[in-house]
């Protein structure tokens, strides 16, 4: 999986996960989220539009970030996930928690 | 039924990882491309799910190996997964999914929810897991099957027998044997190919017991043309490589473009490998071609088939060694054989004669199966003879009867044949050419017995000899073969070697242990050694 994270003017950190997210990469997916979290601004947004796939473990991960940007008064949302990624967001009702935008400015409008 | 197409995946976790599925998975979508995505997808994650958690509970966190097979027929599709975890139960309740804010707790709900049915069998310290998915397509016509047995779940039985018959043949890591190589060179030279191999498929492994050619002897089992073979009964022709259909993989563009293989079996009839013949270059493999490929597997078979043989022969010549202890009180008796090939010419005996022991140790001329089978006429004749006389008139009732069988095999055995006296301590014995057995004293002095007489089978004149000699308290008696001589420079050191290990040893099996590790891999010969200790006071 590769891992790619871009600071946007705004405070609002985008990380992008190409590849699978699961138990092998779950705990640097979390690390990431960490950092931009403490480094940047407590908005995340995750973009999941090259995630392949998505498991119990990875997700996780997410729900950790979650919990971590929302502690330190941010947020963490989901933009584009694939077919897959909605089908375990669906299956666990984790939708309503962890919200998915078409978009990062959909996830963040600017102004 | 209807179109089905059935793969098996081995995965060993580590190395192998959820990662390791995914790819296996992928090239089983390749070829089923109607599978509806919602169906793949859904099927894909519950495999990953129970996948991530056989690794990281099935052994407790140790490294487990498994099988996973997927089936997909044309109204639902099934996966089983065989572990060899420890642990029988993985926890597939139905708990529903855990809190929004939980961070774990979901796989097992998920795979609940992705598939019609999640099954959970332990058999003979196997996990077999099922899923069963109905396709979509099929979702409002079909009820999903359900139960057992299906066709997955014998697939898996089927792996574990042919890996328990490849096993018991005992041939896996062995070294290089002439008798392969040359039906491998043959066939190389017959085909005009660049290389042939005799490769069987253990677990996840291809492994080769002959090679011509420049590849390894071991490769992954997925990049095994073999392990394609073992699926039927049939000769596996690969003209063209690079066109073999949901194959593409496995051929090497220049190096491997053209494969054809013929199974090879097991006694109990298991496919455990094939016989294969491979170039560099796509080419044509004619009817004649196929005939002879044929001939040189049955050749390879038959080497095969005596691979077993020979195992089961050094099974019975061990089964022939003394297996009781005999019940001397203030005496203590050990011994071992360890013959330089599957079976050997050497042996050591002992039994209760009147109030105390016999005890022989013979060795014949020679290595493996003839010397064995003199070997063991040698402790039959023997051992009856022992039952009408005294050392000597066993030692020429023997010598009488083996007389005819020696002289025509041009074969001759030297032979230590003692009695002992458990009370006084007396051995009587005669020394039949061969001159290797020691007393050593507890004072650590050391002596040579003297030979009494030919071996059997130079002279029928012979008059047999006895000695005696006396064994005290702490003293013992050390008969040898010549292979034990092989792993010294001279007899010298290896008196010297005995002496202080009787010396430094509590017991005769401490003695006997000694000699074994010394011998252990290293002796060209049968190494033989029986050991006769009488107490210290």
């Amino acid at each position: 999986m590769d891992l790619v994270s871009i600071q946007h003017p705004g405070g609002i950190t985008e990380v992008s996960l190409d590849g699978r997210l699961n138990m092998v990469t779950a705990a640097r997916v979390r690390e990431a989220i960490h950092e931009a979290i403490v480094a940047n601004s407590p908005n995340v947004a995750v973009d999941l539009s090259r995630t392949s796939f998505l498991d119990s473990s990875g997700l996780g991960a997410l729900v950790w970030g979650f919990k971590a940007a929302r502690e330190a008064g941010g947020d963490l949302r989901l933009v584009s996930p694939t077919e897959q990624v909605k089908l375990v967001l669906d299956l666990t009702n984790m939708n309503s928690t962890l919200r998915s935008f078409d978009s990062l400015d959909e996830a963040y409008p600017r102004g | 039924m209807a179109d089905m197409v059935a793969r098996t995946l081995r995965i060993t976790a580590p190395p192998d990882d959820v990662d390791s599925v995914h790819q296996a998975l992928e090239s089983v979508w390749a070829v089923v491309p109607d599978l509806e995505p919602r169906d793949r997808m859904s099927i894909e994650t519950a495999v990953i799910e129970l996948t991530a958690n056989v690794i990281q509970y099935a052994n407790r966190g140790r490294a487990v190996s498994f099988a996973l097979t997927i089936v997909v027929y044309d109204d639902r599709v099934e996966a089983t997964l065989s572990d060899s975890g420890e642990v029988d139960d993985v926890g597939l309740h139905s708990r529903g999914m855990p809190d929004a804010m939980a961070e774990s707790g979901r796989g097992i709900p998920m795979i609940q929810a992705l598939v019609d049915s999640v099954e959970h069998r332990r058999v003979e310290g196997f996990n077999h897991w099922t899923l069963v998915r109905a396709r979509e397509a099929a979702r409002d016509s079909v009820t999903p099957a359900r139960g057992m047995p299906s066709v997955s779940i014998s697939g898996v039985i089927d792996e574990m027998s042919r890996q328990r018959a490849l096993e018991e043949l005992g041939i896996l890591d062995t070294p290089p044997e002439e008798r392969f190589d040359r039906v491998t060179r043959l066939a190389t030279q017959l085909f005009g190919v660049s290389g042939s191999a005799i490769n069987l498929i253990d677990r996840d492994r291809q492994w080769s017991k002959s090679m011509v050619g420049s590849f390894p002897s071991e490769v992954p089992r997925s990049q095994s043309a073999c392990a394609i073979t073992i699926e039927t009964d049939q000769t596996l022709i690969v003209p063209d490589l690079s066109q073999w259909e949901g194959h593409e993989h496995i051929g090497i563009p220049g190096e491997f473009e053209f494969y054809a293989g013929h199974p090879l079996y097991a006694p109990g009839g298991e496919r455990i490998g094939s016989f294969c013949v491979f170039d560099a270059s796509p080419r044509h493999f004619s009817e004649r071609e196929v005939a002879m490929l044929r001939d040189l597997a049955s050749w390879v078979q038959q080497e095969l088939s005596v691979s077993q043989e020979l195992s089961r022969a050094a099974e019975v010549q061990q089964g022939l060694l003394p297996q009781q202890l005999l019940s001397m009180p203030g005496w203590d008796i050990a011994g071992m054989c360890l013959p330089a090939r599957a079976v050997g010419g050497d042996f050591y005996d002992w039994y209760p004669v009147g109030e105390g022991a016999a005890f022989t140790l013979a060795d014949t001329m020679g290595k493996g199966i003839g010397s064995a089978i003199i070997a063991a006429t040698v402790r039959a004749v023997l051992r009856s003879a022992a039952r009408f006389g005294d050392v000597t008139g066993a030692v020429d009732a023997a010598a009488a009867a083996l007389t005819g069988d020696l002289d025509s095999t041009g074969v001759f055995v030297t032979l230590f044949h003692a009695r002992l006296d458990m009370d006084t301590g007396e051995v009587t014995y005669v020394d039949a050419g061969h001159g290797l057995t020691f007393i050593a004293k507890q004072s650590g002095e050391v002596r040579r017995l003297r030979s009494t007489a030919p071996p059997l089978g130079i002279d029928i004149e012979t008059e047999w000899v006895a000695q005696t000699e006396s064994l005290e308290a702490g003293d013992a008696l050390v008969s040898v073969s010549d292979g034990v001589l092989d792993l010294y420079a001279g007899v010298e050191e290896a008196l010297e070697s005995v002496t202080s290990i009787v010396m430094l040893a509590e017991s005769a099996e401490e003695i006997v242990d000694a000699m074994r590790a010394r011998a252990r891999g290293v002796a060209p010969d049968d190494v033989t050694v029986l050991v006769v200790r009488r107490d210290a006071a």
